[in-house]
Order: structure tokens, then sequence, then C-alpha cells
């Protein structure tokens, strides 16, 4: 491998540098394509800046390998088996409207109304998230005005390394109050066996109405666990395949990217309030493994609830975090009307973190 | 307990009761955190020891017997920095005759104390040969440790054998407790119960910026220019440390002479340019200068008060100094860091972590002033 790339090295070396000083020389091209030239830049090429203060080693794993591992599996968990179950065509768009409005458009706009130097790259993920949490058949512009609202929230909350909530949430939450028709409908039903021109391209024409989860709400029926755990069985585009999801999920975690804290106090607390409540209350309450299995539940412990920066810091105050995303969706799922709790349970979860550390840190340290 | 009445009723035994079996339970030779160097940087050395004397008149070695009572003896034989001088240049493999010298030693100068000797538990046969020897000897006591960096610091060694806490920077003398290393037993042993004239210290050379990793015997006294000479590699800039780079200082002035608390030299290659394809050729970053990432803000990783030993949750003193309060980084039991440096050396964001909490532990010491 290494002997492959010796020739290409000095030419790719001479090319980024002279793209490099141009864009630095050039504001309003850096202004635009700077971070995304930075990020290509820092994929190929190392840093070049030096250790001045003690330790004078420093260890090789950086934040860029964390947003990578992000993408990595959000493309394994979601992303790929969705091109499978709905066709590549209707995936692949989604992305492309979400990435180009959420940074190219969003990001640009509000980096010159806000005087930033560059855009950053810390987008890509929000965006990743907002097809996969949305139906499958939610038109294009949905998809769009959704990645628009996460990237807004997520600037005016104080941009990467600062949010208050986790933005692709926060603005399906938005939609979810504009748009409540949009959204509890448009659930295309997974295509299953060996695709054919036509459906690996759209996946299959029927649409349904249900969920699992109204499905058991309205008739009391639960869908069979193996077909909500490969994903047969329909919900938002990303939250399906859910072997998939724990599998990189537990890739994650092996990487020490998510803490594991987060998705076994979730889930753990899931498992046992909805024993708990099944045994309490019977029937009407959903089965325990139905619930861990259904619903947008894997996709947004794995995920969305592990994201670091809108969790607790504090690790014993990250099993209270998770305790309490498990309860807020278990309450909400069997004793309200709403759908599915787990969006809801986040975001109120995100915005306890703050006093949760907060008074972790004062009971640990007793100030 | 309080450090005082945990010694004083430590001290009131006269020596350990006997144990056939002389192993510590698992978890005391345990901490949480720390980070196993030799992983990251295997370091080899060539096996030739070279002498290298100075130009002036030697200083000599001189061991001063503390004025107060010594209870404890702890010999380190467990470096835990792959830099650090490895056990086998002191002991030749010949653990018993390294141990006749250490019983001489304290049959001489410290009749009443106990000897615990810290030993790397990769190292089976000293490990072996010392359990032996302790069976007879009821003065000594054997601890295996896992050779984890900073499982050698003294807050550590100190916690893990005596099981008593002590602070940072804490002179552990006045507590009766003397460390020596191996290299300073032997260097006892030749001065005080031979008489013969110690002016030399083996001193380790590693690093990326060297032609090649080795041991030299220096006289004390020798400037580290001279002893770098022809061994540093030609291309490009190099940084010198002694010590370590991890706890260790930078040198700039290399006309600087070497004295007793040298321990070892390590040369790192100056990597202040890009290097293309930085994944499939992390040997050539790996212990060099370079930063290996860009700063960025704190991401709440976790990172740092996973690795941390003494469990302090480091990006909370970074999050007070950010905020401009420096003085509530105190609350957060400042006092305890040991300085390992590893919350700096992990932190994805590249944070000058280790830089802040001195910074911090610096205001703490004005404001005790004043008050
Ligand atoms: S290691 Fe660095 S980025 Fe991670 S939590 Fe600690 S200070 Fe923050
Ligand atoms: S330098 Fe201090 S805070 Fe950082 S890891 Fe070491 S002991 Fe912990």
């Amino acid at each position: 491998m290494k002997k492959l790339l010796k020739p290409v090295e000095p030419v790719l070396e001479k090319g980024l540098d002279t793209v490099g000083s141009f864009i630095h020389t050039h504001p309003k091209i850096n202004f635009l394509f700077g971070a995304l030239f930075g990020a290509f830049d820092g994929l190929l090429r190392s840093a070049r800046e030096t250790t001045h203060t003690q330790p004078f080693i420093r260890n090789n794993y950086d934040v860029k390998r964390f947003m990578g591992a992000v993408l990595v599996a959000l493309v394994a968990g979601w992303v790929l088996p969705a091109m499978y179950f709905y066709g590549w065509q209707g995936v692949v768009s989604k992305l492309l409207v979400s990435f180009i409005i959420g940074i190219f458009v969003v990001d640009v706009i509000w980096a010159i109304i806000a005087r930033e130097e560059h855009i950053s790259e810390g987008g890509f993920v929000s965006c990743l998230f907002i097809p996969a949490i949305l139906p499958p058949q939610a038109p294009l512009w949905l998809v769009g005005l959704g990645a628009a609202l996460a990237i807004i929230f997520r600037n005016i909350l104080g941009g990467v390394g600062n949010n208050l909530v986790n933005p692709a949430l926060f603005s399906r939450l938005f939609l979810t109050i504009c748009f409540p028709a949009l959204l509890v409908t448009g659930y295309q039903t997974p295509f299953v066996g060996i695709p054919d021109l036509h459906t690996f391209r759209y996946g299959l024409d029927a649409v349904t109405h249900a969920t699992p989860f109204t499905a058991f709400k309205t008739g009391g029926e639960t869908t069979s666990y193996l077909s909500l755990l490969l994903g047969t069985a329909n919900g938002s585009m990303g939250e399906t395949c859910r072997l998939a999801l724990i599998l990189s999920g537990l890739w994650l975690i092996k990487m020490r990217v998510a803490n594991w804290r987060i998705p076994a106090s979730y889930l753990g607390s899931v498992l046992i309030l909805s024993v708990f409540f099944s045994l309490i209350l019977g029937r009407t309450v959903a089965p325990p493994l139905f619930q861990l299995l259904s619903g947008g539940l894997i996709l947004g412990a794995f995920f969305m609830a592990t994201d670091p920066i809108t969790a607790t810091y504090n690790q014993t105050a990250k099993w209270i975090f998770g305790a309490g995303c498990g309860l807020i969706t278990v309450l909400i799922r069997n004793f309200t009307t709403l759908p599915e709790g787990v969006m809801y349970s986040i975001l109120l979860m995100n915005l306890l973190a703050i006093p949760i550390q907060s008074l972790m840190v004062k009971i640990r340290y007793r100030v | 307990m309080s450090v005082k009445r945990c010694m004083r009723s430590y001290l009131s035994q006269p020596s350990f009761p006997r144990q056939k079996n002389v192993f510590v339970k698992k978890e005391n030779t345990r901490f949480q955190g720390g980070f196993y160097l030799p992983d990251a940087y295997p370091l080899q050395f060539c096996s030739i020891i070279e002498d290298i004397s100075s130009d002036g008149t030697p200083e000599m070695f001189q061991f001063k017997v503390p004025d107060q009572k010594v209870a404890h003896i702890i010999v380190n034989l467990c470096p835990t920095e792959p830099w650090a001088l490895p056990n086998w240049v002191i002991l030749k493999h010949k653990t018993p005759s390294f141990l006749n010298m250490l019983k001489e030693i304290k049959t001489n100068y410290f009749p009443g104390a106990v000897l615990s000797l810290a030993i790397n538990e990769g190292e089976c046969r000293t490990v072996e040969d010392a359990k032996k020897f302790a069976s007879n000897e009821d003065w000594m006591r054997v601890f295996p440790l896992y050779a984890k960096y900073p499982q050698d610091d003294p807050v550590l060694l100190l916690k893990v054998i005596l099981g008593i806490e002590v602070s940072f920077g804490q002179d552990t003398k006045s507590l009766g407790v003397l460390i020596l290393d191996a290299q300073t037993v032997s260097a006892i042993y030749e001065s005080c119960i031979l008489r013969n004239k110690v002016d030399s210290r083996l001193i380790v050379l590693s690093g990326t910026g060297l032609k090649e990793n080795e041991i030299v015997n220096v006289q004390l006294g020798t400037s580290i220019e001279k002893i770098l000479k022809n061994k540093v590699k030609e291309t490009g800039k190099y940084r010198v440390f002694i010590n370590g780079p991890l706890r260790g200082n930078e040198i700039t002035d290399l006309s600087q002479k070497i004295n007793w608390s040298v321990n070892n030299i390590v040369v790192l290659e100056e990597k202040n340019r890009k290097v293309m394809f930085p994944m499939i050729k992390s040997d050539e970053l790996i212990l060099t200068t370079n930063l290996l990432g860009e700063l960025r803000r704190c991401v709440y990783c976790n990172y740092c008060d996973n690795i941390c030993p003494v469990d302090l949750e480091p990006a909370l003193y970074y999050h007070s100094y950010t905020r401009g309060e420096k003085h509530k980084a105190r609350l957060y039991n400042l006092e305890k860091c040991i300085e390992c440096g590893l919350c700096s050396f992990i932190c994805p964001s590249k944070l000058e972590l280790l830089h802040i909490i001195k910074e911090c532990k610096a205001l703490d010491k004005q404001h005790e002033k004043i008050t």
C-alpha cells in the first residue's frame, strides 16, 4: 500500500499545497470552501502544529476520526439498509437535498450573516440524520426544510461543541408541530426479496399510514419481532433495520466514540419499566420486547442520546440521563395519545442534562 | 483518615505480620485509568553500553541518610515509561545478588525499616526470584505491579503499597518513606558499602531523533551536547527532553550538565510539516512532537476522565478556565492531580489540559499566600 502510494505523493502534496495557498489568499473562496478543503486536507494529511507544553507527545486520536466513525456507522446502520428496503433513488435524493440545503445554502447564509470566517464541517452528521427520522415517502421539500431548520437551530444554539439539544431532533419536533399530517403518513412498505430494476430504484409502491406502534395502539396487534429486527416492518426511513443499527452502534461503543452507559441505561430502563407496567396493567401496555424493538428507540439510544455534547459530561450522570430518557419514552408511548416518545424524551433530557450535570458535580465535590 | 493518623498507626507496628504468600489483592495493585505506554511506543535498546567521560572533573555520587527515621523503603523496579532505564541493565538477570545488596544496605543503614519491592509483573523471573528471597526475610515484601503509566509515581506507589494517601509533591521522607530506584540502590551499595567512588550513571537515550536507541554510562557533569554528539539523525530538526516527553522538561540549552536526577534523554523529531496519508504512515508521526490533530473545542468525550489515574474530571478545569473562572477549578479536587499529563496526551481536541491545571494550581498557591 505504502509503495503504491509513493509515486502519487509528491504530485498530490504539491497540488494540495497550491490549492491550499490559493484558498487562503482569496477570502471569498476560503469562506465557501475553506472548511471543505480543510476537511479533505485533514483526511489526507496530518496536522502541522507541534506541541509546546507538557506533555510533548500526544495520542494519535483526534476529533476528525470521531466524526468519521459516526458517519461510517450511520451509513452502515441506516443508509445502506434503507437503500435496499426503499430503493436507492429515494435515499440518495433525500441525502443530497439534505446536504445541499443544510450545508451549502443555510450554513453559508448563516456564516455570511454572522460574519464567520468559514462554514464548519460539523453539520454533516445533523444532515445525515434528517432523512433517517422522516417517513420514507416524505416529500423532498420536507427533507430540505428539516435540514435547514436543523442547521439554523444548531447555529442559534451555539454551533459545534455547544449544542443545547440535538438539532436534528429539534427540527423534527418543529416539523411535527407544523405538518402533523405529513409525518404520520407516507410509511412505505419495505421491500423484501431479490430486487428487480424497478424496486432497486424505487422500492415498493405500497404505502401504509400505520407504523407498528400506531397499529398496536389502535388495534392492539404486535408485529413479529423478527421483522422488526430485520427491518421489514415499516417505520421512519432510518429506524427500521434495527439489526444493522445495533451492530454499528456496538461498533461505535467499541471504538469508544459512543459511551456505553447511555444505551445501556436507556434500553435497560425501557425494558425494566415496560416489564413493570405490563405486570401491573397487563395487555393495555405494549409488551417489553416489542417496546424495545419498535419505533426509533434503537436509533435514538445508540446514535442520538449518545451525542456527547448534548448529554452530560459526568459519567454517573449519564446513567441518570439514560434512565430519564427511558422513563419518558415509556410514559409517552403508553399513557398518551402520541404515537412515539423517543424524540420527546431525548429532547427533554437534553435540556435536563445541564441541571443533572451541575447537580452531580455538586454532589461529587460537595461545592 | 488523615495522612498523619494513618501513618502513625502504621509506624507503630514493628514489622509486617509474616505472610506465606505475599500476594496483594488484585484491585490494590490496580488503579482506574492510566495508559500502558510500551504498547504505543515499543522501544528496543542496543545491549552494548558505551562509556562517555566528562571533560572536567566529574562530580561524585553522594548518599545522604535522611534525618528523619526511615520506617519504610520502597524500591521501584517497575518503570512504566518505555524510555526509562529497563530493569535488566541493573539486575543483569541476577536478581538474588541485587537483593543481597539491598539486604546489606538495609542492615547497615536502616535496620528497623520494612522494604517493599515494586516489580513489573511482566518480568516473571524477577518476581519469582524476589518472592523466593522474601520468603526467608520477614522485612521484605514483594508487590508485582502492572506497569501501566503512571503506576511508579510516588503518590500511586504509596497508595498501592502502604495504603496511604499523600498529596502530589509532598516530601515522602517526612512520612518516613524512602523511595529508591534500581540504579540508586546499586550506587548506594557501591559508594557506601564497598566504598568505591561512583561518578557516573546510566542514561537511556531514545527517540525518533536518534539514529539508534541506546544506553550510555555517563560521568556526572558531562554536557548533553557531548552525549548526543554523532548520535542524532542529521536530517531535520529535533528537540531534546530530559526525563521523558510526558513529565520531563524540554532542554534548549544543550550545554547543560548531567546530574544524578537525569534518568533519560529523549530526542524527538520536530514534525512541523504535513505528512501525507497519516492513517497508513502513523509510524512516521508517532513519538514526534506533532500534535496529531488540530485544536478544537471540548467535545465532552470523557477520554480525559477515563484515563486519569486519580479519578479527576479534567474537562471541568478546562471549562472553568475558558469561562474565565480559574479560581473555580480548585473546587474540583484540583490538588489531587499528580500532573501525569495523560489527559492532555489523550484529548482528541488537543486541549492543553495539563497547562491549564498548572496555571490554576499556581493561582491557588498565590491565593493561599494572600489569605
Ligand atoms: S478529552 Fe478533551 S475533548 Fe474530551 S472531554 Fe476531555 S477535555 Fe473535552
Ligand atoms: S494530569 Fe492530572 S488531571 Fe490530568 S490525567 Fe494526570 S492526574 Fe489526571
